[in-house]
């Protein structure tokens, strides 16, 4: 073969595969991928610097924004880390609830999840279908919170809403109904060999490469790694509630897929203990509007349905958290990305990125790096407004 | 009474020429998406005129409007004329393709191998419109559609050859004609070998039927054959850099591709515009092409789209040695006939 000629697919910050702004520098031979660079910083809002200014109430509905899909991981996360801080004594009832909307956030964003993933091999029926079944666990979520999104229902100290009896007898029957229709998904996309063209053997991330570039969640266990939070380090009840950690060791897309569909599984299972096991009593304590945190420093982990989620909280007492600190699971899982991404082609490209259900909105902080000094240092909104119109007047 | 040469004249500009087959292509453009939305259990266009039947005008008007862009590092002429050309080209296949009666507007012999001609010189187009459009996606777009059709014009062409063996005829008006004609030669002769030749001849075409749905399929880049223009991996393909008129040239050019493949696979293997009953041709037509429509919507609902390389490799493997293994039996058939 001769000498052949690359070119640069710039896929993103704006592109159909990515439901929000992020570049991928994708070179390519042909069809092959050669090399991969990843560039985030396009979706910078600069929350953790917000929360140093606001009050512990404030920072839980702002937390609660830093995703749409997993907020409740967000916001009850936050209220560990406060609660562990100021040595707080959760009612169990509150635990269970807590630990019910946990789960049924991670059945909705992995069936989004696997709607999406449809769409990027150009299913679209299978995404239509998988998403009106999402439904039934939209309602329910509706149901429970009083709102499809932003749930709202985690406070520090307990839940904001009990789950009434006869919303117990409806949940149960959502959950039926949608883990048939799980079950049947699951068993449609192994039997279907159009689909697993696209994806058996795509985006190989070994057991090896995904400890070493740590992968987290979904993406760590589709490589056959058994870790996952609950099990490891348990929070809420999870030390409670029987369940597996559902891993698989075919290292690819397709075994990303069917780690996902055995996770929701595992979850309606674990929705299900702990709607027989509801313990009776409050659902939350009393703690004053103005919440105090003694001087603490706390790190709180998590297993968002993305994968371990970490929360750092530094108090120095007062009102106002010292510093906040967020590491979302897609930032752990960016590294292996572009592990991923080379020697495929350009047709796994969105597949590969979707298939460890990234969400950039999270992972984004502003850091600047001099690359011929290596000297890094970090910027707030009004430091970097003054700069950016300096910046314009010496150069237009 | 009115010269003939008006007649021909009204017959090429106003019916069945290029003002019914505007309205026709936007027609079956609804029922292709309004099918193909209630396969995937969504509604499909509904507000626009009757159950959003005028829907596909309102896009084609609104893109005309539109203001139309020419990148600065494009290839001018060419990007320009791709457009033209891409509707002009579907267009003139119909002027082939029976409609009104038994013969085309135009009908010779070897009109065949005009119309094969005509949709290997569409692609050509699309390669040329993602080439000239200099953009990294388009030219992937354009480079995936000359591949593509490396690998599905030999069995589309094997496919069409068929009937044409059948109908000792390359033109595709005679061509149409042959079912009725066989069917008038087996009434004739007797019964048990006519039960058996037809029962053969309708399990060869069905064959050969099947092919070419699958290579027209991926003629008018479609799921599972939409890779040229993967949207979620490309970006639109080749056509990304297209937008107002041209764009709104491009797809009504879509349209009018998806009448004449579907009029060409009625022609070849349904038995074109006629029909056992006294029912005029034009509606025999209509209804034909619109089940070839619905055929093909429902193979698009039922796929994900392949790669590239599993579509080549695919096709040479399986639908190639089918398509030669077709014409063996065809030619038996026509020993037999």
């Amino acid at each position: 073969m001769g000498k052949t000629e690359e070119f640069i697919i710039p896929v993103g910050p704006q592109h159909p595969a990515l439901k929000e702004p992020e570049n991928f520098t994708i070179k390519v031979d042909g069809e092959y991928v050669v090399d991969a660079k990843i560039r985030p910083g396009y979706n910078h809002r600069g929350i953790e610097k917000a929360t140093e200014s606001r009050t512990y109430i404030q920072i839980l509905y702002l937390l609660e924004r830093v995703c749409g899909i997993c907020s409740i991981c967000h916001m009850t996360n936050f209220c560990l880390a406060v609660e562990e801080a100021m040595n707080l004594e959760v009612p169990a009832r509150a635990n269970y609830i807590r630990t019910i909307m946990h789960e049924i956030e991670r059945l909705h964003s992995h069936s989004l999840w696997l709607g999406v993933a449809a769409h990027e091999i150009g299913f679209d029926t299978l995404f239509y279908y998988i998403w009106r079944d999402r439904e039934v666990i939209m309602d329910l979520t509706e149901r429970i919170s009083g709102n499809r999104v932003n749930k709202a229902i985690p406070t520090i100290g307990g839940v904001r809403r009990d789950i009434p009896p006869e919303l117990i007898r409806d949940l149960r029957k959502g959950l039926d109904v949608f883990e048939e229709r799980i079950k049947y998904y699951k068993s449609l996309i192994l039997k279907e060999n159009t689909v697993l063209n696209r994806a058996v053997g795509v985006g190989i991330l070994t057991p090896h490469d995904a400890v070493a570039l740590a992968a987290v969640g979904p993406t760590l266990r589709a490589s056959g790694i058994k870790s996952d939070v609950r099990a490891d380090d348990p929070y809420l009840v999870f030390d409670e509630i029987p369940f597996n950690v559902m891993t698989h060791d075919g290292c690819d897309v397709a075994s990303r897929v069917i780690v996902r569909c055995d996770e929701m599984l595992e979850s309606i299972n674990v929705i299900r203990y702990c709607l027989d096991h509801l313990p009776d009593g409050p659902i939350r304590v009393k703690v004053p509007v103005i919440v105090r945190v003694p001087e603490a420093e706390v790190i709180s982990l998590w297993e968002a349905p993305r994968g371990e989620l970490i929360h750092y909280l530094k108090s120095t007492g007062g009102t106002m958290p010292y510093r906040y600190k967020i590491r979302s699971p897609t930032l752990g899982n960016l590294p292996a990305v572009q592990k991923m991404l080379i020697g495929n082609y350009i047709a796994d490209v969105p597949i590969i990125i979707a298939a460890i259900d990234p969400c950039f909105s999270c992972t984004d902080r502003m850091t600047f790096v001099n690359v011929n000094t290596e000297k890094s240092w970090v910027w707030n909104n009004e430091q970097l407004r003054r700069y950016g119109n300096k910046w314009y007047q010496q150069n237009s | 009474m009115v010269p003939a040469e008006l007649l021909k004249i009204a017959e090429l500009i106003v019916f069945p020429g290029f003002l019914f087959l505007i309205v026709y292509a936007l027609f079956l453009e609804w029922v292709d998406r309004k099918f193909f939305a209630r396969l995937q259990n969504r509604y499909g266009p509904q507000h626009t005129g009757w159950k959003g039947i005028l829907q596909p005008w309102a896009d084609l008007i609104k893109l005309l409007a539109k203001e139309d862009i020419t990148p600065a590092a494009a290839d001018k002429t060419i990007f320009t004329l791709v457009p033209i050309f891409y509707l002009a080209i579907p267009l003139t296949v119909m002027f082939l393709v029976p409609i009104l009666g038994a013969n085309a507007y135009l009908s010779f012999q070897g009109d065949l191998i005009v119309v094969i001609f005509l949709f290997t010189l569409l692609i050509q187009l699309v390669f040329f419109g993602g080439w000239s459009s200099v953009n990294t996606f388009g030219i992937v777009g354009g480079m995936r559609a000359a591949l593509q059709m490396l690998s599905y014009e030999i069995p589309m062409a094997l496919a069409a050859i068929g009937p044409a063996i059948l109908a000792k005829s390359l033109s595709i008006s005679d061509i149409a004609q042959w079912p009725s004609r066989l069917i008038g030669l087996l009434s004739n002769s007797s019964m048990p070998l006519s039960i058996a030749v037809g029962a053969s001849a309708i399990f060869v075409m069905a064959v050969g039927f099947g092919i070419f749905t699958l290579c027209m399929l991926a003629e008018l880049e479609k799921v599972p054959f939409d890779i040229p223009e993967a949207e979620t991996e490309i970006v639109g393909g080749w056509q990304v850099e297209y937008s107002g008129k041209k764009l709104a040239l491009l797809r009504l050019g879509g349209d009018i591709e998806l009448v004449a493949a579907s009029a060409l696979m009625t022609a070849l293997f349904l038995g074109g515009p006629l029909g056992p009953w006294p029912i005029p041709p034009a509606v025999w037509f209509i209804v034909k092409t619109t089940i070839c429509v619905l055929i093909i919507s429902n193979v698009r609902a039922l796929f994900p789209r392949f790669r590239i390389d599993q579509m080549t490799y695919w096709m040479w493997k399986n639908i190639v040695p089918i398509a030669v293994l077709y014409i063996v039996a065809v030619e038996m058939l026509a020993a037999v006939i």
